[in-house]
């Protein structure tokens, strides 16, 4: 067997062997652990630094702009801001620029607010504390004073109550959200009168307080596609709201001209951009343990470095088997 | 009344909310409110558009026996089962009435496992096209392959073990020419965008009507 | 209960759709066709229980947004599309959005990717107490990006010391910029793949936390 047919041989290999690669190179690192440390970049920084300046009497938007494709990558994310804004008493309204993103919203709730989950936040539902919104408590402090006296007593591992309406409010999802984002620069509620419950909003302290997104400090999106820029267009140059961005790996690269040009306070790239926020969470004593992102980045190194090595691989065979040169060149290569 | 009154609509409405930005009047915010509450109310009805084609698409293909005709149904029970379980019997697997609904098991347990699942088949297909297809055959795919490289180091832990410079180098890369590619690129999509949006307005682009009857 | 039987469902649909890196199967054709279906069923609730219910009929049978009749009706123009005696009628629903949308977004849409690309262009080069590789950093972005529009200038010629070396240079920024997406797309990628194996090792097997 001659050289040239050794290179052509490898790179005519089936396919299927190279998935399999690709799949062991995901799979074993999970089951050894490394837990590699992950350094923080200024990007993500940026985002952690001012959401740790808000506080109760401010409040967030997190966009759920993402469909269950991306949600590997987006979902660590939300739940990582999320985190963060319920340990600071930061009101946080969700929304869903998709329609199966008002999906992963509940999803992300869920995920915060379960019990199996560590540092999990306990979900008081709308209609279960009306009496003390009826006697007028409604500030948090008072409000979680009151319901405790009642002898509701917060799970051990909870990490503390979340009051739907008052601490957080899930809105969901409406047809040209970038209208719908406009909308909201006049008024919440008339965008969205109900929220996913059907609880009408204007009875929420959480929407007395803020009514328009003048009123609202911050907005995240999260996002698989372009939906992320029109936070941008129809909030961020309409009325100054300060946004910030998580988005997929694939259109990361495409918004560092949104950041050194101020629009945006920072950008969470990737299962990376995720990992950083879990690991300032961590450090700030925000959350007890770092989560999925943070655990998924030693299987992104093998899987790096097994890419890197099959680029090379590649182009060794294409050289060395003289394919660069046009009349040696055979097939689709 | 078929072509002339929709551009008109068009370049009615367009100049006038155009006007309206630079117009802080009272009167000119009503305008934009009662618009912007209104427009989602009209947005929701396109989705008229796309149950009726695909209902149509595959009651045509169960009708004709097709090829694969069978699957038609994997389209259309859901497609209907969905409202029906979450808006006419909403009971649940479980006892209570919106949680651990039909509805909901199917969204949770079957979309999203499919909808990442199919996403993450593209990871297998990266690394073959990695094998296959990216050649430093000259001087700019070297510069792209090497920038790749560095980059995909540099974004994960790894990059730090090997080297301090690897993620600096990284970083460096997507601050500065990547973020000056990048801005070429906005600005150009940027005078696009608002080309399109001039043309469509006086009636220059009208692929928009469709093919609705002339 | 419930979670059990959800995640083993979901497992089963994983492997499925993994089945076809092997082969093309009637498996993973049944759950391709399944997803289009769940999609748009889901959405059809979530625009009836967050548009049509609170927003229109609600409103309405209140007896004090009469007035909301108007889009409603304009919306329903969009059936006459399946009606091709009539079908142009559905152009008015259109027209409605398309118009007043890109009038609205005309303005929004120059601040935010020209009037403050522009202005986030023009920098200091230099400021005392830059390291040495952010003022290289702001010469590569400053020069960088004239010279990536002049490669994207089609209407001369690229020859000649302007035209010619500044859209050399810029096909050189644009390589590097792809470059760099190219890696992040193989992160993403990659990432997305990490999604399911948590969930199967995790969720599922209770291999890993």
């Amino acid at each position: 067997m001659s050289a040239v047919n050794i290179w052509e041989k490898m790179l005519n290999v089936d396919r299927r062997w190279i998935f399999l690669g690709i799949g062991i190179v995901s799979i074993v690192p999970f089951l050894i652990g490394f837990g590699m440390p992950i350094t923080t970049t200024i990007e993500v920084e940026g985002i952690f630094d001012y959401v740790d300046e808000l506080g109760p009497d401010d409040a967030i938007f997190i966009g759920f702009d993402f469909a269950p494709g991306t949600q590997a990558e987006n979902m660590p994310m939300a739940v990582a801001v999320m985190r963060h804004a319920f340990h600071n008493r930061i009101p946080v309204f969700m929304t869903a620029y998709v329609p199966l993103g008002k999906g992963m919203a509940v999803a992300a709730l869920d995920y915060v607010t379960n019990p199996k989950t560590d540092g999990y936040y306990e979900r008081v539902l709308f209609e279960d504390w009306a009496d003390y919104r009826e006697a007028g408590i409604t500030n948090k402090e008072e409000l979680t004073a009151a319901w405790e006296s009642d002898g509701n007593v917060l799970s051990e591992g909870a990490a503390g109550w979340v009051f739907e309406g008052r601490d957080y409010v899930l809105l969901g999802y409406l047809p040209l959200f970038h209208l719908v984002i406009l909308g909201m620069t006049g008024s919440i509620e008339t965008q969205f009168p109900v929220d996913y419950h059907n609880n009408p909003i204007g009875g929420m302290p959480i929407l007395m307080e803020h009514k328009s997104l003048r009123e609202v400090d911050l907005a995240l999106t999260t996002s698989g596609s372009a939906a992320c820029t029109a936070w941008i267009t129809y909030a961020r140059e309409k009325i100054g709201l300060p946004i910030a961005f998580g988005v997929t790996g694939v259109m990361a690269t495409d918004y560092f001209p949104y950041i050194q040009s101020g629009q945006i306070v920072g950008q969470m790239g990737g299962l990376r951009g995720a990992a950083e926020y879990e690991v300032l969470l961590k450090e700030n004593g925000i959350t007890r343990t770092t989560g999925k992102a943070f655990r998924g980045m030693d299987v992104q190194s093998a899987a790096h470095i097994f890419i890197i090595l099959l680029i090379i691989m590649g182009n060794i065979a294409f050289f060395a088997g003289g394919f660069h040169k046009k009349t040696r060149l055979k097939g689709r290569r | 009344m078929k072509r002339t009154v929709p551009l008109m609509i068009v370049m009615v409405g367009g100049i006038l909310m155009m006007v309206q930005y630079f117009i802080p009047h009272q009167y000119s915010q009503v305008i934009l409110d009662n618009y912007v509450e209104w427009a989602p109310i009209v947005g929701a009805f396109a989705l008229i558009l796309g149950v009726g084609s695909l209902t149509r698409l595959h009651t045509h293909k169960i009708r004709r026996k097709a090829k694969n005709w069978q699957y038609s149904w994997a389209v259309l029970i859901p497609l209907f089962g969905m409202p029906f379980f979450a808006l006419i019997v909403p009971q649940s697997l479980g006892g209570g009435s919106e949680v651990h609904g039909v509805h909901d098991f199917l969204f949770m347990h079957i979309q999203v496992p499919i909808q990442s699942t199919m996403f993450s088949l593209l990871a297998f297909y990266i690394a073959s096209a990695a094998f296959r297809a990216f050649r430093a055959k000259s001087a700019l795919a070297t510069i792209l392959l090497l920038a790749a490289v560095i980059v995909m180091l540099g974004q994960v832990p790894i990059g730090d073990v090997l080297g301090k410079w690897l993620p600096n180098t990284g970083l460096w890369i997507l601050r500065y020419p990547n973020l000056a590619a990048k801005r070429a690129i906005m600005l150009g999509v940027g005078f696009g965008m608002l080309a399109t949006n001039l043309k469509i307005i006086f009636g220059v682009e009208r692929n928009w009507l469709g093919g609705a009857g002339k | 209960m419930y979670d059990t039987i959800g995640i083993w469902v979901g497992a089963f649909f994983t492997l499925a759709i993994y089945s076809f890196l092997y082969k093309e199967n009637p498996v993973y054709r049944l759950a391709e066709h399944l997803v289009v279906g769940i999609s748009l069923g889901y959405t059809m609730v979530l625009i009836y229980n967050s548009v049509i219910l609170p927003k229109l009929l609600e409103p309405i049978f209140a007896g004090n947004h009469l007035i909301l009749i108007i889009p409603g009706l304009l919306g329903l123009l969009y059936i006459t599309r399946f009606i091709p005696s009539i079908a142009w009628l559905s152009r008015y629903p259109i027209a409605f959005i398309m118009g007043t949308a890109m009038g609205v977004a005309f303005p929004l849409t120059m601040k935010a990717y020209v009037l403050r690309q522009l202005e986030a262009a023009m920098v200091p080069l230099y400021s005392s107490g830059m390291p040495w590789y952010e003022v290289f950093g702001n010469i590569v972005m400053i020069f960088g990006t004239l010279a990536a529009l002049i490669y994207f200038f089609f209407s001369k010629p690229h020859k000649g010391l302007f035209f010619g070396t500044g859209s050399k240079i810029g096909i050189w920024v644009i390589m590097l910029g792809f470059g760099a997406t190219f890696g992040f797309t193989v992160m993403g990628r990659i990432s997305l793949l990490i999604g399911r194996i948590q969930y199967l090792l995790g969720d599922w097997l209770h291999l890993i936390e």
